[in-house]
């Protein structure tokens, strides 16, 4: 019943930044807990801001924070705990995280991540866990379309041959694709990328939001990098297939057989995909230009350490870049063109959505740059304020919560004073 | 771009007593790269750069399209096809046998007008239409050991079919793509006067100094029951039977062009060329074409307007890209760092 009269309680309250707590023991819990009141047990301490149990054993731990909450709410939880009597609830929960220290590691062992004090709970979330869904969404989807650009030419060149099996590229190309040609810019954007910089994660823990929403691996995403990719390798394939279709492929006036066509084509591929990550990322350190620039740099010097291997080994790849390719203006021509042509939807694409419809993050990146922050901090201090109000994260929102409920009363009163004062 | 230097946050000293001697701390240390505050350009793509970029790519790709166009029109190029006519009228129903039949004389005479002047070097290909050499059994069929090093004669490994004779001497050049040689052969003349059409130098000099051993000769070459293509002269060493170099490197599509020889000198225009040919090569079995081909060639190679028109396509779009992009920045202005297209203040209702 007395759950039933707080719901009440709670129901009927108007203001919206009123915040309500729920405090029960573990002795209670255990009634609480019984099948017919666990639900209502639920849904009142869903529309409760915090919910406060004390003297709790780890079984109930678990079964409260954890399984009730996630089951009947269907939400992604969190559990954080220092104590043995904590693991259970770590394990239960879908991201554990365990503190290390008083209470000795048991936490830490059962636990996703463990940090060393539970106020580092606030920059785990909105600093590393915002900077590591964007960067896994961008490595997935980039993979992706990579691979498949890559993949397709080999296909079509399929349609042909006669179906017979036979790759338009070398076997070594092959290998060295996804190993060193374009493996370390991923690495460095996995690991390194970072939308915002983390003092403004800090201060717009709204921007955190854009991961629970899904805004950044939602299918549209996914099915656009594909299209990019369809796109970039029939583009590729193609111009290379047609620029050097049958005539003379250099002044000599020698044809291009099936080694320079690949090589050609690879090129093209190895360029398109390096230059694709470029306009993808956007924060960009000495690594990050090492590993691009670097791969393409190693894609030629590989060309030319193969081509100058014996022919017993290279085939018909021997000395195909010094000789062959290499003074042909035809193939840094169609280079060009291709990459170029292959990344100018993607170009086209990410002008028009920060012209026109510009993400959080977007403008938050404009007013760093152009350091308006620093120009006009009244402005910053009222947004990033704006960013905390609704989020309810971070010890400074509460505060912020109970000093707005305050002064709204006291505004109240003020006006109530200033009614009577005036006949 | 500008260069951000992040100070560290919200990892300030939890011990509290800064000005003591510090215990042992356990905090890590510090280092740029372990607190991924490694300096860093962040670049914006603003409507300066990106009308900048599509107005340099349009100014680059229009001249290099007008370029390679006017290169690809200056090619003169003469294609007659061959193959269909070349077979007398009596055996047309029956193109295969005729080909295959040894008694019948293969000559035929073709005549091409020169349309423009062509000046010297000219180019003399032979194409094939619907003709595979990219397909992956033909390729793989020929040994690069073999033919380089005369020691290495008896590495026929993935020539098959055409390793060894029924004796079991091995076959050299092995291979389907040496067996398979193309025979026809072409004598040029104008007016009265032969045109010498020079057959050195047609091949890649590094398959000459590297790939094919001076000291390698042919051995068994077309001595089974069926023979693919030309004899091989078994005087002459590998890394100077030019016509088998070229036509080893297997074409990347099934119409292709292979390198036949060049005449250096020039032709007019209205000048009529006539041809004899040996009409040997056997393409009716599977319905492929045979074409006799002159062209002239420019500082990009031969005839192929595609290049040019793309990167006109291209450049072209470029522009146009870049004047849209121009009036959308001007119809729709949108002030950078504008603070109102954050979020949480478009739609302060739903977040």
């Amino acid at each position: 019943m007395q759950i039933s009269d707080a719901h009440e309680m709670v129901k009927l309250e108007k203001d919206p930044n009123a915040a309500f707590a729920l405090i029960i023991d573990g002795k209670t819990l255990t009634y609480a807990l019984e099948d017919d009141l666990k639900n209502k047990f639920l849904s009142l301490a869903v529309n409760c801001a915090s919910v406060i149990c004390c003297r709790v054993s780890p079984k109930q731990k678990a079964l409260v924070v954890t399984r009730l909450v996630k089951e009947g709410t269907g939400k992604t939880t969190l559990a954080i705990g220092d104590g043995a009597n904590d693991v259970g609830m770590i394990q239960e929960a879908d991201i554990g995280v365990g503190i290390s220290g008083v209470e000795g590691m048991q936490a830490v062992m059962a636990s996703d991540f463990s940090i060393s004090q539970f106020r580092f709970l606030e920059r785990l979330l909105v600093v590393h866990g915002h900077w590591c869904y964007k960067r896994i969404a961008q490595m997935i989807c980039y993979f992706f379309y990579k691979n498949i650009a890559f993949g397709l030419t080999i296909f079509y060149f399929e349609a042909y041959t006669g179906f017979s099996g036979q790759s338009v590229y070398d076997d070594w190309y092959m290998l060295l694709f996804n190993v060193i040609l374009t493996s370390l810019p991923v690495i460095s954007l996995g690991v390194f990328e970072q939308d915002v910089s983390s003092e403004v994660c800090l201060q717009f823990p709204a921007l955190y939001q854009q991961g629970p929403r899904n805004l950044f691996f939602d299918w549209y995403r996914i099915f656009g990098w594909m299209g990019n990719g369809l796109y970039s390798s029939i583009v590729i394939y193609f111009l290379s297939i047609l620029i050097f279709y049958n005539q003379a492929f250099r002044a000599n006036g020698q044809t291009a057989d099936m080694a320079a066509v690949g090589t050609s084509m690879f090129t093209c591929i190895v360029w398109t995909v390096n230059l694709q990550i470029v306009l993808t990322m956007s924060h960009f350190t000495w690594i990050q230009h090492l590993f691009v620039w670097g791969s393409i740099a190693t894609w030629y010097l590989f060309l030319i350490a193969y081509g100058m291997c014996s022919p017993v080994i290279s085939g018909n790849a021997y000395r195909i870049l010094s000789e062959a390719l290499g003074p042909a203006p035809i193939y840094w021509a169609a280079t060009l063109l291709a990459t170029l042509s292959c990344n100018l939807p993607y170009l086209v694409y990410i002008a028009f959505q920060r012209a026109l419809n510009p993400l959080d993050h977007h403008v938050i990146q404009e007013i760093k740059y152009y350091r308006k922050d620093v120009e006009d901090q009244h402005m910053w201090k009222r947004e990033r304020s704006k960013a905390r109000q609704r989020t309810k994260i971070g010890f400074t929102a509460r505060v912020d919560a109970k000093i707005r409920q305050l002064k709204r009363k006291l505004q109240k009163k003020v006006s109530s004073l200033s009614i009577q004062t005036q006949p | 771009m500008n260069n951000v230097n992040g100070s560290v946050v919200g990892s300030s000293s939890g011990s509290g007593d800064g000005s003591a001697p510090r215990r042992n701390s356990k905090r890590p240390k510090y280092s740029r790269f372990t607190q991924q505050e490694l300096p860093a350009c962040k670049p914006i793509l603003t409507p300066k750069w990106v009308i900048s970029v599509f107005t340099l790519i349009g100014v680059v790709f229009v001249p290099i399209g007008i370029a390679s166009l006017m290169a690809s029109n200056d090619v003169v190029e003469i294609v007659d096809r061959y193959d269909n006519v070349c077979v007398p009228s009596n055996m047309t129903s029956d193109k295969v046998a005729y080909i295959q039949n040894d008694d019948v004389d293969k000559t035929c005479s073709r005549t091409l007008k020169v349309p423009k002047h062509m000046s010297q070097p000219i180019y003399v290909y032979y194409q094939l239409d619907n003709f595979y050499q990219n397909h992956r059994r033909y390729v793989k069929s020929r040994n690069d050991a073999q033919l380089r090093k005369s020691s290495q004669a008896n590495e026929t490994s993935g020539c098959d079919p055409e390793k060894r004779t029924k004796d079991g001497a091995p076959i050299v050049p092995c291979g389907l793509i040496a067996w398979s040689l193309f025979n026809d052969t072409y004598i040029f003349a104008t007016g009265n006067k032969n045109l010498t059409v020079n057959k050195k130098e047609i091949s890649w000099k590094s398959d000459r100094d590297h790939k094919f051993g001076k000291d390698v000769f042919p051995k068994n070459f077309q001595s089974g029951p069926l023979i693919g293509g030309k004899k091989l002269n078994d005087t002459q060493p590998l890394n100077e039977q030019e016509d088998l170099i070229v036509w080893m490197r297997t074409a990347a599509l099934p119409t292709f062009r292979k390198l036949y020889g060049r005449i250096e000198q020039d032709l007019n225009a209205g000048d009529v060329i006539s041809v004899t040919l040996k009409n040997n090569y056997n393409t009716y079995s599977f319905s492929g074409k045979k074409k006799l081909v002159l062209s002239t060639s420019s500082w990009l190679g031969g005839k192929n307007d595609f290049l040019g028109i793309a990167y006109l396509a291209v450049g072209g779009l470029c522009f146009f890209l870049a004047v849209a992009f121009t009036i959308v920045y001007l119809v729709k202005p949108r002030k950078l760092g504008d603070p109102s297209y954050l979020s949480w203040n478009r739609n302060p209702a739903g977040h």
